[in-house]
């Protein structure tokens, strides 16, 4: 899903992903871990007692449930551009499909447009099925600042 | 989070004190935009139950959430996120929500979200074997 194509020509870094996993201590206690598949960054997070938002089903909180999102589409963008410093989150829309059963939940996204300051990423989470997500999200990144983009050498927008 | 007590409406407002364990950035020391994300729902959440036509005990799952993360926030802050149900009529509420900081009063995050009423509260059938394909219903 995540195909190894981004502006830059840089290549994609499962270091630097794991680098900024390491530094959101928010990731570290949902639980998340990453590897690199056929089908490029997948995050994987294991359920807990206490990431159930309903007790009586069980399901998954959907405040965990849209962090994973969050968490799976910066590692992303992070994997792909091989980014050094954060990309910061300016907006995101989630629909919740289906309810998350108590279980390891998977997640994977991609870049539907990399710009130079912006990045708009969609992500998904499923369980048993890739086929059958239990949520999708859309997001915005305002990347990191570099050389190009510092300093008002950018004119349009 | 807890329910801010002393809080007179509109709404209900849930209080949020920074921690090391929610941070974003280990060295900005900022919220996780996830850490206000879920807050914000679970308070939308809240406030549903808050509204005078809510039945007790009908649950509840998150349609759609839309968040604006408009300020990164310091963990050193105390977030007061407010959520008021704007619309309620027994099958979908409508939600909006804002998170700002307590003592400053900048606006951290804006929110707005859709549940659904009356989904199950009982164990759901093993998903593969349930044909409709969707546990919110």
């Amino acid at each position: 899903m995540n195909k190894p194509v981004q502006a830059g020509g840089s290549l994609p870094s499962l270091a630097l992903a794991q680098q900024q996993l390491i530094k959101m201590p928010y990731a570290a206690f949902l639980g998340v871990s990453l590897r690199v598949g056929p089908d490029g960054l997948e995050t994987s997070t294991r359920s807990r007692a206490d990431l159930i938002g309903n007790t009586n089903l069980p399901a998954l909180h959907g405040g965990v449930i849209g962090s994973l999102l969050d968490i799976t589409g910066m590692l992303t963008l992070v994997f792909l551009k091989a980014l050094d410093q954060s990309p910061r989150l300016i907006d995101m829309d989630i629909d919740y499909l289906r309810s998350g059963q108590a279980q390891p939940t998977l997640g994977r996204a991609e870049i539907v447009r990399g710009g130079r300051r912006m990045a708009n990423l969609r992500a998904v989470l499923w369980q048993d099925d890739p086929e059958r997500p239990i949520a999708i999200g859309r997001l915005q990144f305002l990347l990191p600042k570099t050389e190009t983009t510092r300093g008002g050498l950018e004119v349009s927008r | 989070m807890v329910l801010d007590e002393a809080d007179t409406g509109p709404g209900v407002a849930v209080l949020l004190p920074g921690a090391a364990r929610l941070s974003g950035d280990d060295q900005d020391e900022v919220f996780h935009t996830g850490v206000i994300l879920a807050t914000l729902d679970n308070t939308a959440g809240w406030c549903i139950r808050d509204h005078p036509d809510y039945v007790e005990g009908t649950s509840m799952a998150t349609l759609d959430l839309r968040v604006d993360f408009v300020t990164p926030a310091s963990l050193r802050e105390t977030l007061r996120v407010r959520a008021v149900c704007e619309g309620f009529d027994g099958d979908i509420a409508f939600v909006r929500a804002t998170a700002e900081t307590l003592n400053t009063k900048v606006l951290i995050a804006t929110g707005q979200a859709t549940f659904m009423l009356g989904t199950p509260s009982g164990p759901n059938p093993a998903t593969p074997a349930n044909p409709v394909g969707g546990s919110l219903e």
